[in-house]
């Protein structure tokens, strides 16, 4: 196993490399000099010509690029035009309400998705099925920003059961209080999400419940619920768990409008706005920190497939 | 052939996917007939009609220039069609030939598709952000942006299929007859991989509806003076209780178009796939 998770590691590394290479190519494809492009607006002569020693824009591409990852790996991420700190300090202070959101968004997919999903499956061909199926698919069409408009509209603006935008710090007045801020928002995020999780979570309990262990267990007259939820759902998580992990991965970018319409702090509205003030050093950063977690947890994924299903080969 | 009738045939089976495609047909004689649909010119300001309710002679009501939601959203069925059959095209042409191309010359597969890895380790929206970053906003730039991020996929599902094909004996034959390269890949692997296609087709075309509207609310998608639907709700959210008729229509309108697509491809997957024929029949 351990050997396996080396091997896999070793083979993300070529991937990374020339992910980074993109990213770090993304600034030098802006027309115009990298060095004042990093710098804004604002920035004197003396200060482009400090960074562009600094950056060795005056060395070859190659030479660059390699001194570029170097400061990265040592924690040098530049400094932001806007806010005038280093890139990986206005990151982290976007990250608390990025992971607070991801991971209720996630309660949300799991709380939706699988018992409809299995109720779904367990009643196939019924109305419920048919029902939810039609719902799944209509949340997964939703834009959504759309939904969190309305959502907005109605349990904020008109039952007033929730705040409407911002998210307070949860280690500021109000504590774990200001979770109430994330409802609405992981609600939204949730929606499409979860409505993927219902069909995946039917299609593979189908699956299962097609094999030889499921029929022997009937056969030996067990409780049907008892059945789907110990015979057949375990099984099928399997294949569920591994979208849990891609869901999750994608949640980060996925917030972008969310995090927009419900003008939360977090990265995907910190990329929008670096985007829109052309704050090139946090693009750049954000969007390397967001490909190697993605890239991580995809990782973890395959890893925890291999560990469940003792089927998956380790080669 | 074959395979596109019986996938017609199974749509037709499926009561709320043939009313999909009767939508979708809606949609389409809107974008084409547009000028001669629409009442009013979609850009034209009324000043002395700002946030009109619905009513005569506006139909849908006016957004907070005075201009006709009515006629807006017939324009925007146009955008719609362009991006969704736009991104379609880039993402098949590309992926298709990245994938098969691939998976017939293993030794150019090795660098293509470790090229398409790169790619998929950016997440799908961040991807169409950073390349909006670098273009221009217009229309042809969002569909080159949101088929490249599909492109990538279809590569990947393309590449499994015609690697499979290729171990076929009619494939093996036709080589063995003395068929080219290109024959053999686009005569005998390229006929196989319609179905399949079809499917991927719609979905991008579903996606591409959401993505593009999603950049447009983040202002990195179409220029703000086109009229597309998107763009109708990026720019009316302010008046979301004042005038709540500018974002329910062509929030609708965006939400029928996708759900009709996803119904269609949905039911033209399960006509290739056996084993969910039975499955939902109906739905």
């Amino acid at each position: 196993m351990l050997g396996y998770a080396l091997d896999r590691l070793l083979t993300l590394v070529p991937t990374l490399l020339a992910a980074s290479l993109l990213v770090f190519l993304f600034v030098r494809l802006i027309p115009g000099d990298p060095a004042a492009i990093l710098l804004g607006d604002a920035a004197t002569p003396e200060q482009v010509a400090a960074l562009t020693r600094e950056l060795g824009l005056d060395q070859p591409l190659w030479k660059q690029y390699f001194l570029w990852l170097g400061n990265i790996l040592e924690g040098d991420f530049g400094t932001s035009i806007f806010f005038g700190k280093p890139v990986l300090a206005v990151i982290a202070d976007s990250a608390e309400t990025s992971i607070l959101l991801a991971v209720t968004t996630m309660g949300w997919i799991v709380l939706i998705g699988v018992p409809i999903g299995i109720l779904a499956a367990v009643r196939q061909g019924s109305w419920i099925d048919q029902a939810t199926s039609g719902l799944a698919m209509l949340m997964a069409s939703v834009p959504t920003f759309w939904l969190g408009l309305y959502f907005i509209l109605v349990f904020a603006v008109g039952l007033g059961w929730f705040p409407s935008s911002g998210f307070p710090s949860i280690t500021g007045e109000g504590g774990l209080l200001n979770l109430r801020y994330l409802v609405l928002p992981s609600l939204t995020l949730a929606a499409p999400n979860a409505a993927l999780i219902i069909r995946l979570v039917r299609a593979s309990m189908l699956d299962v419940s097609r094999e030889d262990h499921v029929r022997t267990a009937r056969a030996k007259g067990l409780h049907p619920l008892r059945v789907a939820i110990k015979h057949i759902f375990r099984n099928a998580l399997i294949a569920v768990a591994g979208a849990f992990g891609f869901t999750f991965a994608a949640l980060v970018s996925e917030a972008v409008v969310t995090e927009t319409v419900f003008s939360l702090p977090g990265v995907g509205r910190l990329v929008v706005q670096s985007i829109l003030r052309r704050d090139y050093p946090v693009i750049q950063g954000v969007i390397l920190i967001v490909v190697v977690f993605y890239m991580f947890v995809n990782l973890l994924v395959d890893l925890a497939y291999a560990r469940l299903d003792p089927r998956v080969s380790l080669k | 052939m074959n395979g596109l009738i019986s996938v017609l045939r199974s749509v037709r089976e499926r009561r709320l996917a043939t009313i999909g495609l009767i939508w979708l047909a809606l949609v389409c004689i809107a974008a084409l007939g547009a000028p001669l649909l629409a009442p009013f010119d979609p850009l034209d300001f009324d000043p002395l009609a700002r946030l009109a309710e619905p009513g005569w002679p506006h139909l849908f009501g006016t957004d907070h220039f005075g201009r006709d939601t009515l006629s807006r959203a017939i324009y925007g069925a146009r955008m719609a069609v362009l991006i969704g059959t736009g991104s379609v095209f880039v993402a098949l042409v590309v992926g298709g030939i990245v994938g098969m191309l691939s998976a017939y010359f293993t030794k150019l597969g090795h660098l293509l598709m470790r090229a398409v890895d790169v790619l998929m380790a950016f997440p799908a929206l961040l991807l169409a952000l950073v390349l909006m970053t670098l273009l221009e906003r217009s229309v042809v730039n969002t569909i080159i942006v949101i088929g490249t991020v599909y492109a990538t996929t279809t590569a990947r599902i393309l590449f499994g299929m015609t690697l499979k094909l290729k171990g076929e004996v009619f494939v093996e034959a036709a080589i063995c007859s003395g068929a080219g390269h290109a024959s053999v890949l686009f005569r005998h692997i390229l006929p196989n991989l319609v179905s399949p296609l079809l499917v991927q087709a719609s979905f991008i075309f579903a996606f591409a509806q959401l993505q593009a509207a999603a950049l447009d609310f983040l202002g990195l998608g179409l220029p703000p003076e086109v009229p597309s639907w998107g763009n109708m709700l990026s720019e009316e959210r302010i008046y979301i209780t004042r005038a709540p008729w500018l974002l329910i229509f062509p929030g609708t309108l965006i939400i029928l178009t996708v759900f009709s697509m996803n119904l269609l491809g949905d039911a033209m997957r399960d006509s290739i796939d056996p084993r969910f024929r039975k499955d939902v029949k109906g739905v």
